[in-house]
């Protein structure tokens, strides 16, 4: 097991990982910027050193920056969080060329899971059915004639990254044309990659996917699925488990089919492989995430599992020490994640001082959140403040007490999405579980809002 | 004469506010600007703004008329001065020498306390990965005292000498 772990991020998943560090004995380092000192992981590190200035490029994505900060700080392994450099295989190539061990995937196997189109290829090989799509695309004479192959609608996607950042759905040549230089500039500006793929647009789709945990030996079990089918413009906003939408037959057919084909594939560490529901219930496998995903407590609350020391315990070599007889997944978890941002102007992201802020609580509710009353959101990163789980012992529980959970939440002087959320939970096509990842965007989320709480008055 | 200091002072230390605003916070909007959908982004804090606007696509910003056509993104900052209750450091940070970054220091040979050194001359190295990176002193004047010992792991921006600055 390691001795001291460098926490290479910031936010709700550095106290997170914090947390996970001080439960299994372990001495951690957060590592921030400048912009991030007050921050509460900080406050409540056992040592912390600040890597650079506010600009992430000088910090939380400077490959020197942190593995210079591990090794003065004498630790032999770093925690990459979610975002910034978690997926990326340079970086946990030079972790090992200094000795360090990077905690997720080796190097090898990131790199193998790199490309999403060479993804798509081999784990359609071991029987997984995947989304039809191109390979990376060289010009916009490539995509034209790949979108006319695969028919439109597509979806541009960057081939780095997540998030919605350089995403577009487009139904025709000419809206591709003119998507294709936006979708390359966004993706060239958040990832510094700007290279795209297409992948066939399934209308009314759903998105599920499987968290999986493979060791280093081979053995692997799922640990069910997460229905994250409430998105505006590709970024998830609530994430919740077990999917409403499947059936348990439907259910063990996909999360089997996952696990099988990873394992064989030769995956490495905690996983989540992505995949679109289509109305008939078929599923098609479209991407792999190499990491902790920022929806993980759904599963800890349905599984009683901690994935992130589950996933320290892998990446330091150990076996997983169980069988897929050992997992079992009770009630229901729904995860809303608070965002800085104005629902009613089209998401603007805010930052300010957060002058009151009161987590609620009760049975089956849990808070990860870096907020405190006084606490100044910096404007320099992603505007999540915290992420609101709700556990029941079913869907409508769980509900009840996310209603209960949101009506309890105090957090003044930021504008944030909590109405929406609000709204969310009294939405007829919410509540009966029939939510597809186009609605919020058809229908607008102003007049998703005004139209809920209607309803609700 | 003490009106005229403080007026230095006010204008040494709006310098430097600038040029941290330019080095540090205004490349970081910029990213979060165009890693967004966002048409503009503005940032407030302790007397001065910046307000990044992006060009649509025929190259104006989204509120101004087309007659008004500027390079983008623009920046906008209201400089006020320095707010009260934040100018305690002052002094402080006036002849501070501080690291460029997390690594080691080693000091330049034949840089002794009490040397003579103008702007930009180099006091040490950081040594990050094997690579040095330059610690120069940020004023001209005499070198006070080291802060940090030869070989000593340093962070960024920690304080490694100070620097007397000249009248």
């Amino acid at each position: 097991m390691f001795s001291k772990i460098l926490i290479a991020n910031r936010g709700e998943i550095a106290l997170r990982v914090q947390r996970a560090c001080h439960q299994l004995g372990i001495a951690s380092v957060v590592a921030y910027s400048e912009a991030d000192r007050d921050s509460r992981a900080v406050q409540l590190a056992d040592e912390a050193v600040c890597i650079g200035p506010a600009e992430s490029r000088r910090s939380y994505l400077s490959a020197p920056a942190l593995l210079s900060a591990a090794l003065v700080s004498g630790c032999d392994a770093i925690h990459p969080g979610y975002g910034f450099l978690s997926e990326d295989d340079t970086f946990a190539e030079m972790t090992r060329a200094h000795g360090l061990t990077f905690i997720g995937p080796p190097p090898e196997v990131l790199e193998r899971f790199a490309s999403k189109a060479g993804t798509r290829t081999l784990l359609g090989k071991h029987g997984l059915p995947i989304i039809p799509g191109s390979g990376m695309l060289r010009d916009d004479a490539q995509a034209l004639a790949e979108a006319e192959r695969i028919g439109y609608p597509v979806l541009i996607k960057p081939s780095a990254g997540g998030g919605g950042k350089g995403m577009r759905m487009v139904r025709s040549p000419r809206e591709l044309q003119q998507a294709m230089t936006i979708c390359r500039s966004e993706a060239m500006a958040a990832f510094h990659d700007d290279s795209l793929y297409l992948e066939k647009w399934l209308e009314d789709n759903r998105h599920v996917e499987v968290q999986v945990i493979v060791d280093r030996y081979g053995n692997g079990v799922h640990v069910g699925e997460r229905d994250c089918s409430v998105q505006r413009r590709h970024q998830k906003i609530v994430e919740e488990g077990r999917s409403p939408a499947m059936t348990d037959a439907q259910r063990e057919a996909l999360c089997d089919a996952a696990i099988k084909a990873v394992v064989v594939a030769g995956y490495e560490n905690l996983g989540t492989l992505e995949f679109l529901l289509d109305r008939a219930g078929n599923f098609f496998f479209i991407e792999i995430n190499c990491r902790i995903q920022v929806e993980h407590p759904v599963t800890e609350m349905l599984s009683g599992m901690d994935l992130v020391t589950e996933q320290i315990r892998i990446a330091s070599g150990e076996p997983l020490g169980y069988g897929q007889d050992a997992i079992s997944l009770r009630g229901h978890a729904i995860e809303f994640r608070i965002n800085a941002e104005d629902t009613a102007h089209d998401f603007r992201p805010q930052a300010g001082v957060v002058e009151r802020y009161l987590p609620p609580g009760g049975p089956g509710v849990r808070v990860d959140s870096h907020l405190y009353s006084g606490y100044e959101v910096p404007p320099y990163y992603d505007s999540m403040l915290g992420k609101l789980i709700v556990w029941g012992s079913d869907r409508n529980e769980a509900i009840a007490r996310s209603r209960e959970a949101l009506d309890e939440l105090v957090l003044e002087g930021l504008v944030t999405n909590l109405p929406l959320h609000r709204a969310l939970l009294d939405h007829p096509t919410f509540l009966s579980g029939e939510f597809t990842t186009n609605l919020l965007d058809r229908v607008g989320s102003a007049a998703f809002l005004n139209a809920a709480n209607a309803a609700a008055a | 004469m003490a009106d005229e200091n403080d007026q230095l002072e006010d204008a040494v230390q709006a310098r430097a506010t600038i040029a941290r605003l330019t080095e540090e916070v205004l490349p970081a909007l910029i990213e979060r600007l165009s890693a967004s959908d966002l048409g503009e982004l503005e940032v407030r804090e302790n007397g001065w703004r910046i307000r990044l606007r992006r060009p649509h696509a025929d190259g104006t910003p989204s509120d101004a008329p087309s007659s008004q056509r500027q390079p983008h993104p623009v920046m906008a900052a209201g400089l006020g001065g320095p707010a009260p209750g934040t100018g305690a450091p002052r002094d402080a940070l006036r002849g501070l020498v501080s690291s460029p970054a997390v690594g080691y220091f080693a000091p330049r040979a034949g840089v002794e306390v009490g040397a003579k050194l103008i702007s930009g001359d180099l006091v040490g190295y950081v040594d990050v990965l094997g690579v040095r990176h330059e610690v120069v002193s940020p004023v001209a004047g005499a070198l006070r005292s080291f802060e940090v010992e030869s070989g000593q792991a340093v962070e960024y921006g920690q304080a490694i000498a100070r620097v007397e600055a000249e009248a």
